[in-house]
Parts: structure tokens; sequence; C-alpha cells
């Protein structure tokens, strides 16, 4: 074979070869576009969630020391905006400041008063928890709030959040989530935040030696409120 | 004087760029895609059940894209599909021929332009690295540029 018909041969070829790889190449992108069309996983936040939670022990929806004498309870829903911006702004300073140095930890009780989604996304933060991944869970899914009640909390999006926070066995957290067990767990978590006078989400309590049982803190506060009133339960 | 002309003339001559006899590439190209095998056979058996490969000072990237929907791929994972993709590679590597060299660059080129594009997916969307993928990204570029270079020297000419 002449030089100039290997040259022609060659460029017959590759254009060919390159063509066909790029086809194939478009092909493999456009599955992978269309299946996270449906609800992934461009969630925002999970490296910045996985930051804040690094290294602080988890246990059901318990971040912290399991040992900590002060526990923090806010009682919150999963869909309220406030309870986003609070997760957003004021608790990452308490968990830095007071729960990764052992002094206390917090516990999400599910408050719902917004909706039936609400009570799903509650039931999934629940399930999340008995992986070790309930605050992970958490904070994903309030960095990734949709319009209340829009019909946004959809299996497709829990799935979405509950991968991105690391749940090992989806099999098992679905099984969990839709169990009547857990469905009743979050009413009575909602019961005792009536019961405890909460009217809004997110609200706080504190429980801790020099509380005295449960103390309520109510709805509002900066992390130096939650700060001090830690402190003062110790 | 006569020297400086010698250099000169020595500096003007064009070079010949020297490429491996095909041996040494097809020789490289199965080392590379054997690794990439096996890194990538680690990374589906590790993600196996939910799990995730171990990102080395426990920086929990390996964790983030694993748990990503982009690490499957219409139900299959990824990881899976690049042990098949670098075992393809490979049965190329020992072939003789142009349908041999052929194929391995366009599998070369697949495996390159899906590199690239989970990357930055990697870096842009999931927001994190996952350092075994980097190493499979880092392998299959290799394997690409081998597989070029032979495509490129050796299409044509005797197996």
């Amino acid at each position: 074979m002449s030089a100039d018909e290997r040259r022609q041969r060659l460029v017959k070829l590759a254009s060919a070869t390159v063509f066909l790889a790029a086809v194939a190449v478009a092909v493999l992108i456009v599955i992978d576009q269309s299946q996270t069309d449906g609800g992934d996983t461009s969630l925002e936040g999970v490296a910045a969630v996985r930051a804040d939670l690094d290294g602080i022990p988890q246990r059901g929806l318990v971040l912290g020391d399991p040992g900590a004498k002060v526990t923090l309870v806010e009682f919150g829903d999963l869909q309220c905006p406030a309870c986003r911006g609070f997760a957003e702004d004021v608790l990452p300073q308490v968990i830095e400041s007071r729960v990764r140095g052992g002094e206390a930890r917090i516990e999400f009780r599910n408050f719902t008063i917004i909706g039936e989604e609400s009570v799903a996304a509650g039931a999934a933060a629940i399930a999340a928890g008995e992986q070790g991944r309930g605050w992970d869970f958490v904070e994903l899914f309030y960095r990734n709030q949709g319009f209340e009640n829009s019909g946004y909390v959809s299996d497709d999006f829990l799935t979405a959040v509950a991968r991105a926070a690391g749940v090992s066995s989806i099999e098992r957290w679905n099984r969990v989530r839709k169990s009547q067990r857990t469905i009743d767990r979050v009413a009575a978590e909602s019961a005792e935040a009536r019961r405890l006078g909460f009217g809004g989400t997110p609200s706080f309590a504190v429980e801790g030696p020099a509380a005295g049982g449960l103390k309520t803190l109510g709805t509002s506060g900066s992390a130096g409120d939650l700060e001090s009133a830690i402190d003062d339960a110790r | 004087m006569a020297d400086l002309v010698g250099a000169r003339r020595r500096s003007a001559a064009p070079r010949r760029l020297t490429v491996p006899a095909e041996g040494v590439l097809r020789r490289i190209a199965a080392f590379l895609a054997a690794f990439g095998a096996g890194v990538a056979a680690y990374i589906a058996i590790a993600e196996a059940d939910g799990g995730a490969p171990a990102c080395l000072a426990g920086s929990g990237g390996c964790e983030t894209v694993a748990a990503s929907s982009h690490s499957e791929l219409a139900g299959i994972s990824v990881a899976l599909i690049g042990v098949f993709g670098y075992a393809l590679l490979l049965v190329t590597a020992l072939l003789r021929g142009d349908g041999a060299r052929m194929a391995g660059f366009g599998l070369g080129l697949v495996g390159f332009g899906y590199t690239v594009y989970l990357t930055y997916l990697e870096l842009f969307v999931i927001d994190a690295i996952c350092q075994w993928c980097i190493v499979s990204a880092v392998l299959m570029v290799a394997l690409f540029a081998v597989n070029a270079v032979r495509m490129l020297r050796y299409v044509g000419t005797p197996a």
C-alpha cells in the first residue's frame, strides 16, 4: 500500500470512527440527563451539608454526642421556609459552638403543620435516621425545599435526597418510611409539640440538668439565644 | 565557525518524532486497560448495596458521588459499564490488525468523551470529587492517547 493510499484509508476510517464515537458519547449523555430530569440530584448543598456534619455522631434524628448533658430539641416542618432559613443561617453556628465539642446534642422532631406532604417528608427523615443519616436528610431536604404542598415531595424527590444523604439501603428506607409505625411517630411528635403549646415552626425546647425537664424556648431566636439556653440548662 | 554552521544545519533539519513500536503501544494499552478494569471493578463492588469506595483522608467525596443518580446509567452502575469498557479495550490491545487499531481508538474516544462529561459532573453538578474516579479518568485519557498514536501511525501497515 502506497503512502497516499494509506493516508486516504486512515482519513476515511478515522472520520467514521470519530463520528460513531461522538454519537455514542451523545447517547450516553442523553440517557444520563433524561434519568436525572425526574428527580435528582442536582441537589443543592450536598458538599456543604457534609462539611457541616462531618465527624459529628448521629443516631436516629439526634445529632451530637449521645452522652451530652444538654439536648436542644427542634420541632420543625420540613416544608417550612422559616425552618429552612434557620437550618441555613442559625443552626450551623450552634452546631459548631455547642454540638461539635460535645456540650450539647440537637434532636429534630416533626411538627407537621403545613400539610400531608410534610408527613411524608418527616417519615422519610425518620427512616433515614434509622440508617444513621437523619440529619443529613433533614439538612439536605431544607436546602432543596420547594413551594409548600406543590407536589414536589414526590417519591423521586425523597429518594434523591435520601441517596444524596448517604442512606445505604433505599429498599429498607422505603419500607420504614411507609410503615404505619413511622407515620404514627410523626403524628405523636406533632401532638407533643401542640401539647407543649407551640403554634409554629421552628419551635425549640431544651432539656438539661438545670432546665427541670423539657423547657420550651418558643418559635424564634438567634444562634446566641439558643447558645445561652444551652449554657443555662447545663 | 565550521562547527557553528554545522550546528545550525542540524537544528534546521526537521525533527522526526520517534513512535514506539506497535508491540510496545499494545503492551502499554493492555496494562492501562487491565489496571482500569481493576479500579472500575473495585468501585463497582464498593458501590454494591448502596456503599461507596473509600476516599483517602476521609474526604467523603466518594460517598457523595456514589450516592448521586449519575452513578447509574439506565439502572446499570457506571462503574460496571467501566469494567466492560476497559475489558473491551484490553481485547483490542491484545489483537492485531486495522480492525483492532480502529476499535481501540473508537472505544478510547468514547471512554475519553464520557470521562470528560463525568468529571464535569463531579466538579460542577455533584460538587464532590471521588479520587477513584479521577484515577480511572487519568487511565482512560492515557488509553485514548496510546490508541490514537497506534491508529495514526500503524493503520494501513502490516499487522
